[in-house]
Parts: structure tokens; C-alpha cells; sequence
């Protein structure tokens, strides 16, 4: 793996090149260019906000951040997963007739996602501004997370994409997948609900708890709230705050995720040529 | 100094008898043989000296390009080794990576690192791949405003600057008008008296006898001659005349 990797640097140009011409040709004829990056993010806050403020009762204040906190982080991990599986039959001309390390493929999808992930979180911290929520020392602590992420987006990125070769119904697998997800992990709710929601009997609680607690995805979404955003408490829900041992589970997780499918990957990558 | 060496390399494909590879397929299938084993390669073994510029002659199907993907490691031999010594191009598949939304000049590096070129290597070879495609008027158009022709040209342009050691051509000299076309062969003799190897596939029997030191017949993935170019080439259109297969003759 270590030889894979040092390949992988080698063509590191190569990867970096993908990235921009991803970036480039997204927007290369629309007027606003760029900014179309932004407009995604920038609608999310407006109907979330306006949605949160006018119809939904919401449970703590300033409930829209804690939601978009989560929301943007499963955007960059859904869209990495949806546009990895496809990454490979996509380029199926590049794989038939030249050779370079085929993980570039599904890495440059994650990392022009991370790219908009960004631009994203800037949005959002002026967003913050805004809404007049306290800077944060824990703020910091924000890239130790995005590289955790990056990690996990990775590694799923490559099983994902290796498999569809092979399987085109991964492709569909991942999307009902993901929409399944999207509810199980705290993002259109606070994991301090499942303490407070009247509809979870009492004896389910701890096993709900430790379930977000231990999955790194839920414990990222989770991360980005406490790090980002100052804690809450109100009559019924009560702030969990932080438990950084978990945090550094999710990001072993993650590691591990990232090693299997990378070893996945490399176990593979070479019949691909054969297939598409 | 040996450039290639080739060593009883063997390559068998698994053609899937449908398609779509899909779970279902897979579930179906379970008890079925569903696919035969192709053997495109059965023992091939030979050598080339640096310098030497080798056609590689056969029909259709008789893993030619095989053979050459192998060497370009676009795909794992079953069994057996291939040993390059020096650096490779391919010219399997000319302007691999092009988009036509990006400007030539983009275009340019992303091709060249898809072929294993670094920045700086590009930098200074950018003056040189613009004027030997002719191009030099376009380069800032995006690629989606060319003919066929001169992204075909922009592409060759590109790979060989590459500088490679060794080169590998699959059937893509015919590129571009006469006039383009006499400049690949002009730029082919450069790399043969500057020593470089090349392996070549071609049907084009006439730019075989131009161009190669040296010919290698497959047959059904087997080396059925290894010889000068006149003594292969006269026994493969001779089998080639008497098995009525004239598909491949000229």
C-alpha cells in the first residue's frame, strides 16, 4: 500500500489537474461562474431560515445554524459518495487507454466537494455574524474535523466507486442508502432530542445515544454543531457537550474506513480496465 | 541494453456474456457460468534492444493491442512479466483527458499529466507542442471550437513531447492532412537516430517497411514470426492471401 501511495504522489499534478478542470468546467458558461457555488448554500440558509422561523416551532434558539451546522458537512459526504460511484465507468475512456493510479479518479470527486465545502462554511460563518452567535475558541478546532471527514468521504468514496464497476446497482444502493442515513444521523434534529423526544420509551434511549455516539458520521455531524456553535439549554433539552474521546473514536473510525477502502481499492483498481 | 523484455507473459480476459454487470446478473448467475475465459495471450516471450523500432502485424483479435495495453500497464498480466527500462508513452489513445469546455492551453496540461509529464516539463515544452500542432492561433479557444483534425493534432503534439524512452503507437500515425502526416514520420526518424525504441501496431503494410527495423507476427496470441520486416511481412500476407481472410491486406 505504501508503494500505491507513493505512485499516488508522484501523480499528484495529475490529481490537483482533475480538481480544477472539475472546478473549471462546472460553471466555465454561466454568467455568474463561481458564484453558483455559493447560491446552493446561500438558498439553504434563506429556506431553512425562513421555514424554521415561520412555520416550525423551533426547539432552541437560533435553531436554523445548528441545522445548516449539520446540514453542509452531509451535503459534502453525500455528494462525495453519489458522484464517487460513477467516477470510474465515467472516465472509462481514460482507464482503457492510459495508465495513472486509478484512485485519482474518485479522489479529485472528493476533494473539488471539499472544495465547495468550503466555500460553504464560509457562507456559514457569515451567516453566524450575522445572527450575532459568540466567536468560539473551539472554532479552531474545525479542521481537525474537515480532515476526519475527509477521511471517511474517502474511504467510502473508494468502495463505492470500485464496486460499481462491477456492479452497476451500487449506484442506486448508495442513493436509497443515503436517504436512509440522512434521518438516522442528527441533522434535521439535535442528538440531545433523543434524551427529550416524548416518542423514544425510556429504554431505547442509551442505545440511540451510543449508536450516534459511535458511527463517526452521526459523531462528525454532532462535532461540527458543538465546535461551531455555543451550547444550549432549555426546559425540556439539555446540551450534551462534546465528549472529545468520541471524537477521536470517529476520527480512528474514519482512519480505518479510509485504510480498508483504500486497500479495497488498490485490490481492484486494475481489472477495472477490463470491465468498463 | 535490452529497452523491453517480455517473459512468457500469458493474459486471459473474462467476457461476461451479458453486458450489464449488475447484482441481479449476479444472483442469477450464481449456479450458470455465465462468461467465457478469453486467452488473448498464450506464452508470448521476446526482447527488444534499445533503439530497435518493432511492428507488431496480426489480425484482428490476434491480441496485438493486448499485447500493447499490457506494456502500457493498462492492464495486469495473468501470468508472465514485462520489463521496461526507461520511460514509457503511449500513444494508445492520442488527447486522453481532453474536455472541450477548456482552452488548448488547459487542455495541454491536463493531457500532459495524464501522461505522467510534470508542470515544469510542460512549461518549457509549451511554445514547442503549440507550434508542431500548428495551433498557435487557437491555443486560448476552448477545444470544442476545433476540427477533429486539429484536436487529433494537439494530442500527438503533446505525447511526443513527452520525451519518452520507449514509445508505444497503436495505429495512430494517420492523423491530420499529408503535410501533418509526413511531419509524425519526420519526428519519428528524430526519435529513432536519437536511439529511442518504438513498438508499433499497424495494418498499414507500407509504413511498416518506412518506419520498422524489425516485425512480429501474432497469430491467436502466440508469436507466429519474430524477423526482419520483409521476411514477416511476406509469410503474414502470404497466410493472410491463402486463409481468404483479406480483410487485413492491403
Amino acid at each position: 500500500m505504501l508503494k500505491e501511495f507513493a505512485e499516488l504522489v508522484r501523480y499528484r499534478e495529475l490529481l490537483l489537474n482533475l480538481v480544477v478542470r472539475d472546478l473549471k468546467v462546472r460553471y466555465k458558461n454561466s454568467v455568474l461562474g463561481f458564484f453558483w457555488s455559493l447560491t446552493n448554500p446561500l438558498l439553504q440558509v434563506a429556506v431553512i431560515t425562513l421555514v424554521i422561523r415561520r412555520v416550525m416551532e423551533a426547539p432552541i434558539p437560533n435553531y436554523s445554524a445548528y441545522l445548516l451546522c449539520a446540514f453542509l458537512p452531509w451535503t459534502f459526504f453525500q455528494m462525495s459518495v453519489l458522484d464517487a460511484s460513477s467516477s470510474i465507468l465515467f472516465h472509462s475512456d481514460l482507464v482503457k487507454k492510459t495508465y495513472f493510479p486509478r484512485e485519482i479518479l474518485p479522489a479529485s470527486i472528493v476533494l473539488s466537494n471539499l472544495v465547495h465545502f468550503i466555500l460553504a462554511l464560509g457562507v456559514f460563518f457569515v451567516y453566524l455574524l450575522v445572527l450575532g452567535t459568540p466567536i468560539l475558541v473551539t472554532w479552531l478546532l474545525l479542521p481537525v474535523v474537515v480532515i476526519i471527514q475527509l477521511l471517511l468521504n474517502m474511504g467510502v468514496a473508494f468502495f463505492v466507486s470500485c464496486l460499481n464497476v462491477f456492479y452497476e446497482d451500487i449506484k442506486y444502493l448508495a442513493t436509497v442508502v443515503l436517504s436512509l442515513l440522512f434521518f438516522l444521523t442528527p441533522i434535521m434534529y439535535l442528538v440531545e432530542q433523543i434524551n427529550s423526544s416524548k416518542g423514544i420509551p425510556d429504554a431505547y434511549r442509551p442505545i440511540l445515544l451510543n449508536f450516534h455516539f459511535l458511527n463517526p458520521l452521526s459523531m462528525l455531524m454532532t462535532a461540527y454543531r458543538k465546535l461551531l456553535l455555543p451550547a444550549f439549554n432549555t426546559q425540556t433539552i439539555h446540551d450534551i457537550p462534546l465528549n472529545y474521546w468520541y471524537l477521536a473514536l470517529a476520527g480512528l473510525t474514519s482512519l480505518l474506513i479510509f485504510l480498508a477502502g483504500y486497500a479495497f481499492f488498490n485490490s481492484r483498481k486494475w481489472y477495472f480496465a477490463e470491465r468498463v | 541494453m535490452e529497452a523491453i523484455i517480455v517473459r512468457d507473459l500469458h493474459k486471459k480476459f473474462r467476457l461476461s456474456h451479458e453486458r450489464t454487470a449488475s447484482l441481479k446478473a449476479l444472483a442469477l448467475s450464481f449456479r450458470r457460468k455465465k462468461y467465457e475465459d478469453i486467452h488473448a495471450l498464450k506464452g508470448v516471450s521476446f526482447s527488444v534492444q534499445a533503439g530497435e523500432t518493432v511492428a507488431v502485424v496480426g489480425k484482428n483479435g490476434s491480441g496485438k493491442s493486448t499485447l500493447l495495453g499490457i506494456m502500457a500497464r493498462v492492464y495486469r498480466p495473468t501470468s508472465g512479466e514485462v520489463v521496461m527500462n526507461g520511460r514509457v508513452s503511449s500513444l494508445l489513445e492520442l488527447g486522453a483527458g481532453f474536455h472541450p469546455e477548456l482552452t488548448g492551453i488547459e487542455n495541454i496540461y491536463l493531457n500532459g499529466s495524464i501522461l505522467g509529464m510534470r508542470r515544469r516539463e510542460i512549461d518549457k515544452r509549451l511554445d514547442e507542442i503549440i507550434s508542431f500542432a500548428e495551433l498557435e492561433q487557437f491555443i486560448d479557444a476552448p477545444l470544442r471550437t476545433y476540427s477533429s483534425g486539429m484536436v487529433m493534432r494537439l494530442g500527438f503534439s503533446i505525447a511526443i513531447q513527452v520525451d519518452p524512452d520507449i514509445m508505444l503507437v497503436d495505429e495512430v500515425l494517420a492523423v491530420g492532412d499529408e503535410s501533418f502526416q509526413k511531419k509524425c514520420y519526420d519526428k519519428v526518424r528524430e526519435f529513432q537516430s536519437a536511439g529511442k525504441t518504438i513498438i508499433f501496431v499497424s495494418h498499414d503494410l507500407k509504413a511498416i517497411r518506412e518506419a520498422a527495423t524489425r516485425a512480429i507476427w501474432l497469430d491467436s496470441g502466440e508469436i507466429r514470426a519474430d524477423d526482419g520486416v520483409e521476411a514477416v511481412l511476406g509469410a503474414y500476407v502470404e497466410h493472410s492471401l491463402a486463409s481468404k481472410d483479406r480483410a487485413d491486406v492491403p
